[in-house]
């Protein structure tokens, strides 16, 4: 290390280290609002959801309001059925025939709940952005 | 001042004033900055030309320092850590400046030095104008190099700029501080 070197990191050393003048109080304010802010945010992520939750419950309410007849009514023949296909043929391959054939005939209802789901999952997500 | 374990805050050592800041203890945090801010805004004064851009450097570094506390494994590397912390907000900022820090393009950077009024009057001049004479990637190096006390090395690491072009910086910035500070030599 040569002199100037030395020199150079006492001048360094020796520099006048800036006063307060308000600066601390800034930071400690800024600080403050960020974490008054933050608080808000969560607030209104937890009204978001608690929102979205209500809709998807209201949809599968108002949903098994309007269909719940239909889909038990089709859902006990379907299961008739079934029981029927597995005591008329004991045989494995005509029981998951009976079983696929049960299945086919639910569809509809399957693809009806389904799509009351994702409209649910849609206003969730909706009520959360 | 009161706060969470503490009966006065001005007592508490620095350890357990990062770790009350980590468990979101503003106070801590506040007396933390009290403590810090004179080494953290003149760090930043001295890689800054202007001393209202570099406090609100300094600002911006506290608030990200106290957004990312929880990631600072040791309150004994908060030095180094809100160091690295300055260094990126004062980079970041040049870079939205379109500041060039890679390049070294600067060949005969006092050329300006004979009409200032200090060299006029063979007049030595003090750090911190010399070091406003630098180039932001020279004030930079320089500062880190003799200001804080890091290697090329450790430079390389904070900054991100190719080890030969810190070591240029370092030579040519102290050079430079050589001619202004000692114009004898």
């Amino acid at each position: 290390m040569t002199d100037f070197d030395a020199l150079l990191k006492r001048s360094f050393a020796e520099a006048h280290e800036p006063a307060d003048d308000g600066f601390v109080v800034n930071v400690t304010h800024r600080v403050a609002k960020r974490e008054a802010d933050l608080k808000v945010r969560g607030y209104m992520q937890v009204g978001a959801i608690t929102i979205g939750a209500a809709a998807v419950s209201w949809g599968l309410y108002a949903f098994a309001g309007a269909f719940s007849q239909d889909v038990a009514a089709s859902a006990g023949l379907e299961v008739a059925r079934l029981h029927a296909a597995v005591s008329t043929a004991p045989d494995a391959g005509a029981a998951a025939q009976g079983f696929v054939q049960s299945l086919g005939a639910g569809l509809t209802q399957i693809l009806l709940v389904t799509a009351a789901l994702a409209g649910g999952a849609v206003a969730y997500r909706a009520t959360q952005e | 001042m009161v706060s969470r374990g503490f009966t006065h805050l001005a007592e508490a050592t620095e350890a357990a004033l990062i770790i009350a800041a980590q468990a979101k203890d503003q106070a801590a945090f506040g007396e933390l900055v009290k403590r810090r801010q004179g080494w953290a805004r003149a760090l930043l004064r001295r890689m800054c030309q202007s001393h209202a851009e570099a406090d609100d450097l300094a600002q911006e570094a506290f608030i990200k320092a106290w957004d990312r506390l929880r990631d600072l494994e040791t309150p004994a590397a908060f030095p180094g850590w809100f160091r690295r912390i300055a260094v990126t907000t004062f980079l970041m900022a040049k870079r939205r400046q379109k500041a060039v820090f890679e390049e070294i393009t600067d060949a005969s950077p006092l050329a300006s030095e004979e009409s200032t009024p200090e060299a006029a009057a063979g007049a030595k001049l003090d750090l911190e104008k010399a070091l406003a004479r630098l180039s932001d990637a020279e004030r930079l190096c320089v500062t880190l190099n003799h200001g804080e006390g890091l290697s090329h090395s450790e430079i390389v690491e904070i900054t991100g700029l190719p080890l030969g072009t810190v070591k240029s910086h370092v030579l040519r910035g102290t050079d430079k501080l050589r001619r202004l500070l000692d114009p004898d030599s």
